[in-house]
This record gives C-alpha cells, structure tokens and sequence, in this order.
C-alpha cells in the first residue's frame, strides 16, 4: 500500500534528479524523460484505480508512529487531480520533446514539477503542503523563462514575484494554524479547528484564500496572469493552466471545503460575488483581446469563477459541480493552448474543439461541467446564477469563435500564410480534442470520479 | 515576547513590500527576501517555549517546540534557494534589456507590441 501511494513520486525524482545532470536538448534525454513521465503517469493510475476499488488509504512516512511523522494519503479528491495532472503534464513534454527542446533544464525541470504536484495532491500535511507546493512553483519559474526570449523572463521575473508573494503569505498561514491548533495534519487541524476561537479562524481562512487565489488568478489577484500566459510558448502555457492551476482549484477545495467549511459558509456570499466579477471580467477583458493566447488568458481568469460559485453553493451537488468543472477547464485550456500554437490543417478542428468544451455545448465535454454548475445553482435556488452562468457561457462562445474565426478562417490570416506544424504536434492536439469529444460522449467515469471527490469533501466536513 | 516578534514581523514585511513596489528588480528581490524572513520569524513565532533541546528529552525536562525550528530551517533554505533564482532571472533580463528597471522594460515592450501591430496592419 505505502508502495502504490510513493512510486509515482519516487520515479519522478529519481529521474528528475539524475536528468538534470544532461542536456536536455539531446534527443535521447528528452525521450528518457517523456519515458520517466509516462511510469509516473501509470503510477498515479494504478495508484488511482486501487483508491477507486479499496477506498482511500494512508501512510505515514520514515516509519514513524502516526501523528508524529509526515502523513501520504490518497482518497478520490487527490487521486482524480492527481491523474488529471500527470496527463497534461505528460502530453505538454511530449509536445515540446517532437517539437525540439530549447534549453538544457526544460525536461527536467518538467520532472520536478511533477513531483511537486503529485506531492501536493498526496499529502496531507500541511506544511508538506507547502514544501511541495514550492517544488512546483520553482520549476514553473524556471519553465516560465523557457525559450529565453526578452519578454519570457521578464514575464518570468513578474510570476516568480507575484507568486512568491503569495507562497509567503500561505507560510503565514500555516504558522497560524500550528499555533492555534498544535498541529500540521490535516485532519487533525479540520478537528481541532472546531474548538478555536472564530475570528481567529476567519482570519486564517482568508490568508489562505488570498495566497491561493494568486496562484488561481481570481479577480482582484488576476493581474500577473495574463501577462504571464500571453508570453510563454505554448507547451509552457499548456503546463502552467492545465496542471499549475490545479494547485488552486485543489487547494481551495481542500481547505476550504476540508478545513474551513464553517467559514467556507461564512463567506459563500462573498466568494459568489468574487466569482461573479471574476467570470464577468474575465469574459469582457477576452472579448477586447485579439490574440489568441491573451484570449485564452483571461478565458482562463473567467473560468475560475465558476468553480468559486459552485464551491460557495458547496453541499454535495455544488462540490461535484467544483471538481468537475476544474477538472474539464484544465483540460480545456491545455487543449486551446497547445492547438492555438499550431498551424495547419487539422488544427481548427482541435481548437473548435476546445472552444466548444469552454463554451459548455455538447458533445464537447464541458457540456457536463457547465450543466452541474446549473444544477448546482438551480439547487441554490438563485434566478441570477443562473441567469449568469448562462451569460458567462454565451460571452465565452464569442470571444472563442472571434480568435476561431481571427486565425483560422480569413484567408489572409496567419493561420492560412504560416507554415504547416509538423504532423505528430497536431497529432497530439487532436488526440486531447479526441479525449475531450469522448469524455462528452461518455461522460459516466468522470461524472462518477467527481461525486466520489465531492463525496470525500462532504463527510469530513461534517 | 511574542508582541515583540509581532513588531518585527510586521516591520519586516512592511519594508519588504515597500521595497517589492519599487521598479528597480534588484530592490524588488531585497524586498522578497526580507518578506521571506518576516514568514520565517512568524513560523518561530508560532510555537515559543521555553525549555531544553529536545536532543535527549527526560520526562521531567520542559522541552522547547523542535518542529517550528524543523519548518523554519526548511522554509529557510526554499527562501535561499529561491533568492538565488529570483537573482538569476533578473540577471538574465538585464543581460537581454540591458536594463534592470520596470519603467524601462515597459517602454521597451511597448515599444515592441507598437511593431507587431504596424506588421499585423501591413500584412
């Protein structure tokens, strides 16, 4: 059991670390770490599977007795973000491998973040939390730089700061939390949380929120993002939405609705607030945009605030409509990303593809997340979320289908005058645009993988 | 004691964030590390007893909290290894702009999207 839960962290850092030591633009180091990858994919997957048949399970770490040493554990919550993120991370360096690697780390570097995100997923400590939580924020700050250009590392030096700022302050947190409850397990702390005097709580719970929502992008901590998506390559792009974001929807997933969930409902109205202005100004800022990744930026920004309303809305129904919905968008955005970056023919399709799951219009998968948040705000009995989950989803067919139309179909736009990619990259983008058609035509696995992660939520925060 | 570790926080991160709204990136990386170690002293803050090392515990002995000085000592040594990152970058963006100031790598990116407009308008 303790073997299931650390194999796919044990071969993503082994083989992180001794791949540092190559060059990464070398073909056979590239290959080695796309190989390295896949074994920690399969990991995560069987790791998942046997959570998925045996419920969950727990280890704690060095052999030390329970409540002394550092907690590992894997229930549907982690699992499924777990696997979701070994996927994008998985396709986004077999991306970058076919296209060519830039720079000596690049490869590495992605290993590392691996480990870092499984990690985090795993734990269930939360100053583990933390360590973890900075391996994945370092190789995104070094990933940000990759392809060296002036505005990447400038882009670089801007995220690296921002979130740093927010890593500190989650540090804060924690010290807050060890003192007024004596302890770093999780568990323990969502017990003991009970007992402390509110206000003090309130004021850790929004500490944590703020240092999480910079990493999510949420309206008022939003600024940096765009800048920062806008700029990488594509691939980068794809990791840092698709699998970096992750760590957002999942910790506000997991602390709030895990360690928090009095003040989760203290402040349901004000998260339904953020999450409105977050879905409204990410949508209008698209629509002024006429570049594809700036687009995708701030369609990325909006998003979030879905996943922050049907977390307020919380209960079963509106935590199934949050795992869901993160889980699709960050599939959604590594889609639009990798086929935006691409040309030729076969590529429209990709990203038609992506937009349409954004949009929420079936078969496309996202159909599935935008119609739990419906229910979910059905459930809440709130004509004007409905009403604005609709509008968001309306705003975001717009926006797609202008950059759709923008680089796809004028005759003189870039998308007809550029090169063809090569054929194995929009290979890649279609095999992702296959997965979310086939999620959306079969829907049951997912559905059922976030009820189970709701269900986690549900009976501890009881 | 614990009022005077609050003091010293709260300067720390004061001048920290003064320091981070600065323009000049190697102020802003100063600005990072001292808002680094108002984290820091916030970990030591948060559990502070009095007592012996708790090399060889006896039963009877107050022990001090060994676990915030364990997160502090890492939190520390991530807080280092980042400073030398954040340096990194900014010296590599001063090897590519020859500038390390916000104001004037604004001025030179606008600079830059103004061309790619003028060649999007031409073709």
């Amino acid at each position: 059991m303790t073997a299931t839960l650390v194999l796919p962290l044990a071969i993503a850092w082994f083989s992180a670390v001794g791949l540092v030591a190559f060059d990464g633009r070398r073909a056979w180091v590239g290959w080695t770490a796309v190989g390295a990858l896949g074994a920690t994919f399969a990991a995560v997957a069987r790791l998942a599977v046997s959570v998925w048949t045996d419920g969950p399970m727990a280890s704690v770490t060095g052999g030390w007795p329970e409540g002394v040493g550092i907690t590992l554990r894997a229930d549907a919550l982690s699992a499924v973000f777990a696997l979701l993120t070994a996927g994008v991370l998985l396709v986004s360096l077999l991306h970058e491998v076919l296209a060519g690697v830039r720079s000596r780390a690049f490869p590495a570097v992605v290993l590392f973040m691996t480990v870092g995100l499984t990690g985090l997923f795993l734990t269930g400590d939360i100053f583990n939390f933390y360590v973890f939580f900075e391996i994945a924020m370092i190789s995104a700050y070094v990933v940000t730089g990759y392809g060296g250009e002036p505005r990447q590392l400038s882009a670089a030096f801007v995220f690296a700061v921002v979130n740093l700022l927010g890593s500190f302050i989650f540090l804060i947190a924690i010290a807050a939390t060890y003192h007024v409850t004596g302890t770093l397990e999780m568990s323990g702390v969502a017990e003991r949380m009970a007992t402390v005097e509110p206000d003090t709580v309130v004021l850790i719970a929004i500490t944590v929120f703020v240092a999480l929502g910079v990493k999510l992008g949420l309206f008022p901590f939003h600024f940096w993002l765009p800048v920062v998506y806008a700029s990488v390559t594509p691939a980068v792009a794809a990791i840092l939405s698709g699998a970096l974001a992750n760590i957002g929807t999942y910790g506000v997933l997991r602390f709030g609705a895990d360690l928090f969930p009095r003040e989760l409902e203290l402040g349901a109205r004000a998260l339904i607030v953020l999450g409105t202005i977050t879905i409204l100004y990410g949508a209008l800022q698209a629509m002024s945009r006429r570049t594809a990744p700036e687009v995708i930026a701030y369609s990325s920004i909006g998003q979030v605030g879905y996943v922050l309303i049907a977390l307020a809305i919380g209960g079963p129904v509106g935590y199934t409509a949050a795992v869901l919905y993160s889980l699709l968008n960050a599939l959604n955005k590594a889609l639009l990303f990798l086929a935006a970056g691409l040309r030729g023919r076969l590529v429209g399709a990709a990203f038609f593809v992506g937009a349409m799951s954004v949009a929420g219009i079936p078969p496309a998968a996202g159909f599935f997340g935008k119609l739990e948040v419906f229910q979910a705000a059905i459930e809440e009995g709130s004509a004007v979320l409905v009403g604005l989950v609709l509008l968001g989803g309306a705003l975001s067919v717009v926006y797609l289908l202008q950059i759709y139309q923008h680089d796809f179909w004028r005759p003189a736009g870039r998308g007809i005058a550029a090169p063809q990619s090569p054929a194995v990259l929009r290979g890649i983008a279609l095999a992702v645009a296959a997965l979310v058609l086939a999620l959306g035509l079969w829907p049951e696995p997912l559905l059922a993988a976030s009820r189970e992660a709701a269900e986690v939520l549900v009976r501890e925060s009881r | 004691m614990t009022l005077l570790f609050a003091a010293v926080v709260a300067s720390l991160f004061g001048s920290g964030t003064f320091l981070v709204l600065k323009t000049d990136l190697l102020r802003v990386v100063v600005g990072m590390v001292l808002i680094s170690h108002a984290a820091n002293l916030t970990l030591m803050a948060s559990g502070l007893t009095r007592g012996e090392a708790p090399i060889y515990p006896l039963p009877d002995d107050a022990v001090s909290d060994p676990l915030v000085q364990a997160m502090t000592l890492t939190a520390l040594v991530i807080g280092f290894g980042v400073t030398a990152l954040l340096l990194g970058l900014a010296y590599r963006v001063y090897t590519t702009h020859f500038a390390v100031d916000f104001d004037r790598l604004a001025e030179e990116e606008a600079r830059r999207e103004a061309e790619l407009e003028r060649e999007e308008v031409s073709v």
